[in-house]
C-alpha cells in the first residue's frame, strides 16, 4: 500500500469513528482528542490506540468494542486492534476547535 | 462484557433511599418527630434514622457500589453481594424504626426489635465494608479521593459499632454498666462518626473526582487535598478514638470532641479552598445541572459550617444542635445528593441501553436522557424549602416549618419524577431512543445488554 492510499484509508477509518460518542461530553471520540493513533497495515489490518478522559470511567469496554466495530464497518477492513492507553493522559486541549467550541471550553 | 463496571443494583439502592426520603419529609409535615417533639425522643430517633440511614446510607452504598470501582479502576469484589445487603439494610431499618416506635408506646409488643435491628443492620453494613474494603485494598496504594471514601468506612464501622451497642441496650440484652455509659454519653461521637465522617468525608472523596470529571477540571492532589485528608482523618480520629477514651476514663466528652471541632473546621477550609479551585479552574464554562446544584449544596455546607461557629460564640448551640443537624442533612447531604443522583441515574441508564451499540449506530448523548430546565425548578423549591424550614426552626414557628418541609415534599416527588423519567428514557427524541439492538432498562435493577 502506497503511503497516500494509507492516508486515505487511515481517513476513512477516523470517518467511521466518529460514529462513536464519549457520551458524557456528547461529541465525537476523534474531534475530542481521544484516538491517538490509526495505522493501517496491508491485508486491511488496523491498529488504533486510543484512550479516554478518565482512568476507570465505566464506558470504557463500550468505548473500545464501539470503536472497533466502527472501524470494523469499513469495506476492506480484515482485522481490528484497539489498544487502549492512557500514556499520555488525555487533557482538554487535545480536543478540535469544533469540539471545544461545541462544549464551551475557553 | 471486559471493562465494563456496571453496578447491577445501585439502582435499587437509589429507589429505596428516594422513597425514605419522601417517608422522612411526609413525617415531618406530619408532624412527627422534631421540632414537634424533643430531639432525643424516640419519634424524632425515628425520623433521623430514616434520614441517615434508609436515605443518605442506602443513597452512599448503591453509589460507592458503583463509583468505587471507577475510583480505583477495579471491578467491584462482588457483584451478587449488594442485594442481599440491601435486603438486611432494609430489614434492619424497619426493626429499628419498630424499635423507636415500640420505645415512644406507639406499638405494643413484646418483640425485641432493637436487638434484630442490631443484628441486621450490623450484617448489612459488614457486607458493605467487606465488599468495599476487598475492592479498594485491592488496589493500593489508592488515589487521594478513595482514601477519603476509606476513612469514611471506618467512620461507618465505628458508627455501626456505637449504633449496636445502643440498640443493644435499649433492647435491654445488654447492662453491663460500661455499655450504659456508651449509650449515655456516646450520642455525640455516634453522630460526628455517622454524619461527619461517614457520610460527609465520603462525599468529599466523591466530590474531588465527580466534580473534575463532569466540569473537565484538573484533578488534585496537591498539599491542600492531602492536608484536607490528613486533618480530616485526624479530627475524626480525635472524635471518635478520644472519645470513647474519655467515657471510659470518665473524662468530659467535650474536651476530645472540641479539639476535634478544630481540626474539623481547618479540614473544611483545606477542602474548601480546594472545591472552589476546582470550579474556578473548569474547561468547561457552562456546567450542568447537577455541578450547579451540587455547588449550592457545599455553599450550604459553608453556610451551616459558619452558622455552627456563630451558634457557639453566641452560647446557643446547644439551643439549636437541631437547626445544624437539619441543615447538615437537607441543605448539604441531601442537596449534594439529589444533584449527584440527577446526574449518576442519567449515566447508568445511558451505559446500560446504549453502550451496547455503541459505534454500530447513532446514540443520544448522556445530557440527552434529561431535560434540565424542569428539573432545575424543582431544585431550586428544594433549596429554599430547606431555609424556609432551618429559619423556622430558628425562629421556632412551626406553622412555617411546615409549609418549608411541604415544599421540600413536594419537590423531592418533582425530582423523582424526574428520575423516573430518565430512567424510562421519557426525555429521549423518539427517532433516537431505541436504535435496533436496544431494549429499555429496567426501573430497579441495571443488566448489561448483549451488543
Amino acid at each position: 500500500m502506497t503511503p497516500e492510499a494509507s492516508e486515505a484509508f487511515a481517513g476513512e477509518i477516523k470517518e467511521a469513528l466518529r460514529l462513536v460518542i464519549d457520551p458524557e461530553l456528547g461529541y465525537n471520540i476523534v474531534d475530542l482528542g481521544l484516538v491517538y493513533e490509526v495505522n493501517v497495515e496491508d491485508g486491511g489490518v488496523v491498529h488504533v490506540a486510543m484512550t479516554t478522559t478518565t482512568r476507570g470511567c465505566p464506558a470504557t469496554g463500550y468505548l473500545k468494542d464501539g470503536a472497533r466495530d466502527a472501524a470494523w464497518s469499513v469495506p476492506s477492513v480484515e482485522f481490528v486492534d484497539i489498544a487502549l492507553t492512557y500514556d499520555p493522559p488525555w487533557t482538554p486541549d487535545m480536543m478540535t476547535p469544533d469540539a471545544k467550541r461545541h462544549l464551551g471550553i475557553m | 462484557m471486559v471493562g465494563v463496571a456496571l453496578s447491577r443494583w445501585t439502582m435499587s439502592y437509589f429507589a429505596t433511599a428516594v422513597l425514605a426520603l419522601i417517608a422522612a419529609e411526609g413525617l415531618m409535615l406530619a408532624g412527627i418527630g422534631y421540632p414537634h417533639t424533643a430531639i432525643a425522643a424516640p419519634e424524632s430517633l425515628l425520623l433521623v434514622h430514616l434520614v441517615a440511614i434508609g436515605w443518605l446510607s442506602l443513597l452512599m452504598c448503591g453509589a460507592l457500589f458503583q463509583f468505587v470501582p471507577v475510583l480505583v479502576n477495579r471491578p467491584l469484589d462482588s457483584n451478587t453481594l449488594p442485594l442481599p445487603t440491601l435486603i438486611l439494610l432494609v430489614a434492619g431499618l424497619a426493626a429499628l424504626l419498630l424499635g423507636f416506635a415500640q420505645l415512644g408506646g406507639t406499638i405494643q409488643t413484646p418483640f425485641g426489635f432493637f436487638p434484630a435491628a442490631a443484628i441486621l443492620l450490623g450484617a448489612g453494613f459488614v457486607l458493605v465494608l467487606w465488599n468495599l474494603g476487598r475492592t479498594l485494598w485491592a488496589e493500593r496504594p489508592l488515589p487521594l479521593p478513595a482514601r477519603f471514601v476509606v476513612v469514611g468506612l471506618c467512620s461507618l464501622a465505628a458508627t455501626v459499632f456505637l449504633g449496636i451497642i445502643f440498640a443493644l441496650v435499649l433492647g435491654g440484652v445488654a447492662t453491663k454498666p460500661h455499655l450504659l455509659d456508651v449509650t449515655a454519653l456516646g450520642l455525640p461521637i455516634h453522630v460526628i462518626a455517622g454524619l461527619g465522617g461517614w457520610l460527609t468525608f465520603t462525599a468529599f472523596g466523591v466530590s474531588y473526582r465527580l466534580l473534575a470529571m463532569f466540569m473537565l477540571a484538573p484533578e488534585l492532589e496537591g498539599r491542600t487535598t492531602r492536608g484536607a485528608l490528613y486533618v480530616g482523618t485526624a479530627a475524626l480520629t480525635v472524635a471518635i478514638v478520644g472519645g470513647m477514651a474519655a467515657i471510659c476514663t470518665s473524662t468530659n466528652v467535650i474536651w476530645p470532641i472540641g479539639a476535634a471541632g478544630g481540626l474539623g473546621l481547618l479540614a473544611l477550609a483545606l477542602y474548601g479552598g480546594d472545591i472552589q479551585h476546582l470550579y474556578r479552574a473548569r474547561k468547561r464554562r457552562v456546567i450542568e445541572l447537577n455541578s450547579r446544584m451540587a455547588g449550592i449544596a457545599l455553599a450550604n455546607l459553608a453556610v451551616t459550617v459558619a452558622l455552627g461557629i456563630g451558634l457557639l460564640f453566641a452560647g446557643r448551640f446547644n439551643d439549636h444542635v437541631g437547626v445544624v443537624v437539619f441543615l447538615v442533612a437537607f441543605a448539604w447531604l441531601t442537596g449534594f445528593g439529589l444533584a449527584k443522583l440527577y446526574k449518576i441515574v442519567a449515566f447508568l441508564t445511558w451505559l446500560e441501553c446504549y453502550g451496547p451499540v455503541l459505534g454500530k449506530t447513532a446514540t443520544p448523548r448522556v445530557q440527552d436522557l434529561v431535560t434540565e430546565p424542569r428539573a432545575q425548578k424543582w431544585f431550586a423549591l428544594y433549596f429554599v424549602a430547606v431555609w424556609i424550614a432551618a429559619i423556622s426552626l430558628l425562629l421556632t414557628t412551626p406553622s412555617l416549618f411546615r409549609l418549608g418541609v411541604g415544599a421540600m415534599l413536594l419537590a423531592t416527588i418533582g425530582i423523582g419524577v424526574q428520575l423516573m423519567r430518565t430512567r424510562r428514557l421519557a426525555n429521549v427524541a423518539p427517532a433516537l431512543r431505541l436504535p435496533k439492538g436496544t431494549r429499555p432498562p429496567h426501573l430497579l435493577h441495571s443488566s448489561v445488554q448483549p451488543s
